[in-house]
């Protein structure tokens, strides 16, 4: 099992760090050891927690209007060549263009910090979602098509029977993509936007603990953060296999 | 009488004595694809007549997958007519369910078990979807797939994935089943097993089949008439009558059988060099 190995490896580094601290003597306002971080997350913990539930939610709201927003583009796009040729270029720029260089127009523009920083997370997390449906839903094969086409589908049927079952796996792959670049842009959001109007989130924790030299608190923000990554990857993960298993090729069960 | 080469006399009187069982026309028929200047197909002209088992043999690129994807809809002739006398269907002719087209590959949905893979050209057809069920294991049973409806495509065989996809080219109940190759990806015993069964269930439904393939002895095993292509540009060669032979299942071992093989490769032969 690869999982329960790398599980070891993880927390074999945590006591190797715990005891280079304690050996070396090194400063804990330097590089704090893991048991003062997780004191730090059980000291602060209703306030940590309750700011990591306002980051994950920015994240999954904006995760799923990526989802809602880049299939309906998808869809459009595939029917009409015009339309894709004529917006593409833009959803590119977008991409493009750092959304840190974004966000400061972004929290001009809108008042509500939370929508803000809401807009820069879907930003981010929307275009590999977009790109990968769309190519999801022309690679479709052309005996597919042409099987849908002998029995006079319509649009409709054709969507449904053949062209979006043939993208699910190319979408659940960028969807496990914009799952972790919708929490990186709800925590950079923040960082720039500042934050949301009473309820900070992580970003800004990390913000105030920099200020207030509790090294502890920073970091014990961070390895939340990147808990959630890691358990929201492999939600999305498991959501696929569910899906997929059952027909897809790269889930193998004939063996 | 055993086997005839026709001629255009022949041709001629054949289309007029069997009229009524007439079941489509190819009138002249050329297909050239976009970006080519040379005819895929050139002035064909055949027709089909009801419960015919027909098959065009011909080499590689002569275009035979182009004029059966040509019959059903699937390409537009650049010349020439395609007609369906309207008479000898229940309903019109237009109607999908009446035309079946087996692919070279299994071409099944794989996100889709057996079941639901034979079920799909109902439900987009919309009809009768109330006695389905009964329709669907009728064929089900007819095929030999009982006991997998429940599997998806990456768990069957060459051989199952291909009943499977007969089975769903079955499930409307059409007059005319097209095939393109359907066995050729298969091994010999595979291929005589389901060319045996397609023989079975063409008597039981009365269906009139089109075969395409590039194997003699498939055809001559196979059919009541053989038209025989040739390539560059894709015309029909030579047309063979062969109805009246008692086809069982020893007849791929007479001399007979051999002879008329030997007949349909000469053919083949000269039209390479026509």
């Amino acid at each position: 099992m690869p999982k329960t190995h790398s599980l070891i490896v993880i927390f074999g580094l945590f006591v190797l760090w715990e005891f280079l601290f304690h050996a070396l003597n090194l400063k804990w306002y330097l590089l704090p050891p893991p048991s003062m971080i997780f004191a730090s997350i059980q000291s602060d913990f209703v306030s940590l927690i309750s700011s990591l539930w306002v980051t994950i939610k920015v994240t999954l709201i904006a995760l799923m209007a990526s989802v809602v927003i880049s299939l309906c583009l998808a869809i459009i796009f595939y029917f009409s060549k015009f339309i894709e040729r004529s917006m593409m270029p833009i959803t590119v720029v977008l991409q493009v263009t750092p959304i840190i260089a974004i966000a400061p127009l972004v929290s001009i523009w809108v008042d509500s910090s939370q929508m803000a920083t809401l807009i820069c997370a879907f930003l981010v997390a929307f275009f590999p979602l977009l790109t990968n449906t769309i190519a999801g839903l022309k690679s479709t094969e052309r005996n597919h098509l042409d099987l849908m086409k002998l029995y006079r589908a319509n649009k409709y049927q054709l969507l449904r029977y053949v062209v979006l079952p043939n993208a699910l796996p190319y979408f659940l792959s960028g969807l496990r993509i914009s799952t972790g670049l919708a929490l990186i842009g709800a925590i950079v959001g923040e960082f720039v936007i500042g934050p949301i109007s009473g309820h900070s989130g992580l970003a800004y924790r990390i913000i105030e603990a920099g200020y207030q030299l509790e090294i502890p608190k920073m970091f014990a923000s961070v390895v939340l953060i990147s808990l959630t990554g890691i358990i929201l990857f492999n939600i999305i993960r498991l959501i696929s296999y569910l899906i997929l298993r059952d027909w897809h090729s790269s889930y193998s069960n004939t063996e | 009488m055993s086997l005839r080469v026709l001629s255009d006399i022949d041709r001629q009187s054949k289309l007029a004595e069997g009229q009524s069982r007439l079941i489509a026309v190819l009138d002249g028929v050329y297909k050239q694809f976009a970006g080519s200047n040379q005819n895929a197909l050139e002035n064909i002209n055949l027709e089909v007549f009801q419960k015919d088992f027909l098959s065009i043999v011909g080499p590689s690129g002569c275009g035979k997958t182009s004029l059966l994807k040509m019959m059903c809809g699937l390409i537009k002739p650049t010349a020439g007519k395609i007609s369906w006398p309207t008479s000898n269907f229940q309903n019109s002719p237009e109607n999908p369910a009446n035309l079946s087209y087996v692919f070279q590959e299994p071409n099944l949905l794989p996100w889709m078990n057996v079941y639901e893979n034979i079920k799909l050209p109902l439900k987009i057809v919309k009809e009768d979807t109330y006695s389905a069920d009964e329709k669907i294991y009728e064929i089900i049973n007819l095929v030999g797939l009982k006991g997998f409806e429940g599997y998806y495509p990456k768990q069957l065989s060459g051989g199952m994935s291909m009943r499977v996809s007969i089975a769903r080219a079955l499930v409307t109940q059409p007059k005319v089943l097209l095939m393109d190759e359907p066995f050729s990806a298969l091994d010999e015993t595979r291929r005589f097993e389901l060319s045996q069964e397609i023989l079975k269930i063409k008597k039981e439904k009365n269906l009139t089949v089109v075969y395409v393939t590039h194997s003699i002895y498939e055809s001559v095993y196979l059919s009541d008439r053989i038209y025989v292509m040739q390539s560059h540009p894709g015309k029909v060669f030579e047309e063979f009558d062969f109805s009246g032979i008692d086809k069982n299942e020893d007849y791929r071992f007479t001399p007979e059988f051999f002879e008329q093989a030997k007949v349909v490769s000469d053919s083949l032969q000269r039209a390479q060099y026509a």
